[in-house]
């Protein structure tokens, strides 16, 4: 026998609440991690290179303020734009019986939009060049295609809640390998035909030389338009995103209070745990005094047997998260609201940072106790 | 018999208990020599149990002089007192206090994990402490599968397993029935008579005090006899 086996025998003496234990910080962390990947999802942006190339023009006032469509000629001809198009956001109903709009369909022209949605996959030259002949014809994301059982040549209808007109479309390709592969694409001229040519689109959506270009670009386009009847406010497709990740603001606490609850109660249960365990003890660890065991070496052994459990836990619990989420189709579960679930290795390092003050925390009550008690009282304890 | 082992001048023991002071031990002067065995008797809170943790350094004198092998034993600081009993003192309780989880043999060996010894050494060591109290075929035995005799032999050899020069025992008969409790104090006679160790031994039971080769009685904290 060595020391570290009979610490192992200590921990496991009681398997029953050992393994309690060891599930309560597991799940525990498990939760932890989970809302934290969920919060890390729902937060940050994709970050790759096109939403860096990609820039969305807005009215200045209000993302809800449309723009005129004759501002199109204007950014043709400003240098550092590869392409551009229209970007209404349509925002409709697919049915017209689900509660809110699952998902996401732009009115654009897929002629010019053809450079901003290069990395798109799946969709034939046939049928982007049948998209584009036909105004009520769209390329439909594979991720809600396949959530709804949708294929090529079949018909969607949309319900306008925020434009005063319903769509039907006609799906001439499906896309996939983008950074979000949920959205519908359609024709903003259908839009505007069906809205009686308003002369307006929501959003412009354009496309940048280079990374280096892209903020210089943004720069020329808001100075081109300042002090027109319609201002703007240019920004990468990132800074738009993040724009609407500061929505989440109350989500944000609301997870970061939820994670604190969520460690704090983790805390209380793995400290009483452990002082129960050690307070059965209390006969033993006056005999171990007794028999020459100091106080830092009792103190090793109750720390050892803590921090063992909690870490123990950390590696199911956390450890268990990273397997899982590496392994499933989150898209497919959560029917596209997630698009990735990556266990980054910070969250695993704040796991078993946990996993580690728990441990100690849950430690320091017992040491206390058994440092105070002397070998008499602990052996008046026995009898 | 040989020079003492244990010198013990005008020790006193008061607790306090609220604010009234109780004198456990008053003012008791006693030597034992080396390889004696004292049977220390007396009635409940007579103080002897009291004594027994003074000479076995886990509790400390209120006034007087308790010296161990020439050592003043409360003058040792806590870590200090803990080497020194590891070293020099064998504990026997009523209740065995052997660790559950562990076998005859771990139990044993848990005295050793302070020291240097390689595993090879403290395998010798326990072998020949469980071979003294008859019990070397139960080493695998855990704690719940021995009777309650061998549990009290098994806590004698991991008292004797460092081979201290005292081995202080609590009532070691207490929890035992008659043929049991022979065969404990057996094995602490011969502790003292063939290994030469010296045994200082608590018990109410005449009997049993009758193995010592001298006994001695606490009354009220004094000495009586």
């Amino acid at each position: 026998m060595n020391l570290p086996s009979f610490i192992l025998k200590n921990a496991l003496r009681n398997k029953r609440r050992a393994l309690l234990s060891v599930l309560s910080v597991a799940m525990s962390l498990f939760l932890l991690v989970t809302l934290q990947v969920a919060l890390r999802e729902l937060t940050n942006p994709i970050n790759d290179e096109g939403s860096s190339l990609r820039i969305i023009v807005r009215n200045k006032v209000s993302l809800a303020q449309p723009l005129p469509a004759r501002q199109l000629q204007t950014l043709d001809r400003i240098p550092g734009i590869v392409a551009v198009t229209p970007f209404s956001f349509y925002g409709g109903l697919y049915k017209g019986d689900e509660k809110f709009t699952s998902f996401a369909q732009f009115a654009i022209d897929p002629q010019r939009a053809l450079p901003l949605i290069s990395d798109a996959k799946g969709v034939t030259k046939e049928q982007l060049d049948a998209w584009s002949a036909d105004r009520t014809s769209c390329i439909l994301g594979k991720m809600t295609a396949d959530r709804y059982g949708l294929k090529v040549g079949d018909r969607m209808q949309f319900t306008g809640q925020i434009y005063p007109c319903d769509l039907e479309l006609k799906i001439a390709g499906i896309y996939y390998g983008t950074a979000d592969d949920r959205n519908l694409m359609f024709h903003q001229k259908y839009l505007d035909e069906l809205l009686g040519n308003p002369g307006t689109v929501g959003t412009w959506w354009l496309l940048a030389a280079s990374i280096a270009e892209a903020p210089l670009v943004t720069d020329r386009i808001n100075k081109t338009f300042a002090n027109t009847s319609a201002e703007v406010r240019a920004e990468s497709e990132r800074a738009f995103v993040l724009g609407f990740v500061s929505m989440w603001a109350n989500i944000k606490t609301l997870i970061g209070g939820i994670s604190i609850v969520v460690v704090f109660a983790l805390i209380l249960v793995t400290v009483s745990t452990m002082s129960m365990a050690i307070r059965e003890r209390f006969r033993e660890l006056a005999i171990l005094k007794a028999i020459g065991f100091k106080r830092r070496e009792l103190f090793v052994l109750i720390l050892a047997e803590s921090f063992g459990l909690a870490m123990f836990g950390a590696l199911i619990g956390a450890g268990g998260a990273w397997v899982l989420f590496n392994n499933i189709n989150i898209q497919k579960m959560t029917s596209g609201m997630f698009l990735m679930f990556e266990v980054t290795p910070q969250m695993l390092g704040l796991a078993f940072a946990v996993a580690a003050l728990l441990g100690l925390l849950s430690a320091v009550l017992p040491m206390i106790n058994v440092a105070r008690i002397s070998v008499v009282q602990g052996l008046k304890t026995l009898d | 018999m040989s020079a003492n082992i244990v010198t013990i001048r005008s020790l006193s023991k008061i607790y306090q208990q609220g604010d009234i002071n109780v004198t456990a031990l008053d003012k008791i002067s006693l030597d034992i020599a080396s390889g004696e065995f004292l049977s220390l008797m007396g009635p409940s809170g007579s103080g002897k149990s009291t004594l027994l943790h003074i000479i076995a350094g886990i509790d400390r004198p209120t006034k007087g002089e308790c010296r161990v092998q020439g050592i003043d034993v409360a003058k040792l600081n806590e870590s200090q007192l803990a080497d020194w009993r590891n070293q020099n003192v064998g504990f026997v309780f009523q209740t065995f206090n052997l660790i559950p989880v562990l076998t005859a043999y771990e139990n044993v060996e848990l005295p050793l994990l302070l020291t240097r010894m390689n595993r090879a050494e403290r395998r010798k060591q326990v072998e020949t402490a469980l071979e003294i109290v008859g019990l070397a075929d139960r080493a695998k035995h855990l704690p719940k599968q021995l009777s309650g005799g061998q549990e009290q032999r098994v806590a004698i050899a991991r008292a004797l397993v460092t081979d201290p020069a005292l081995v202080v025992a609590d009532e070691p008969t207490g929890n035992l029935d008659s043929h049991s409790a022979q065969e404990v104090l057996g094995v602490l006679r011969t502790l003292s008579h063939d290994a030469g160790k010296t045994v200082i031994m608590v018990t109410h039971d005449p009997k049993a005090a009758a193995f010592g080769s001298r006994q001695i009685h606490l009354e009220k904290g004094e000495l009586s006899k």
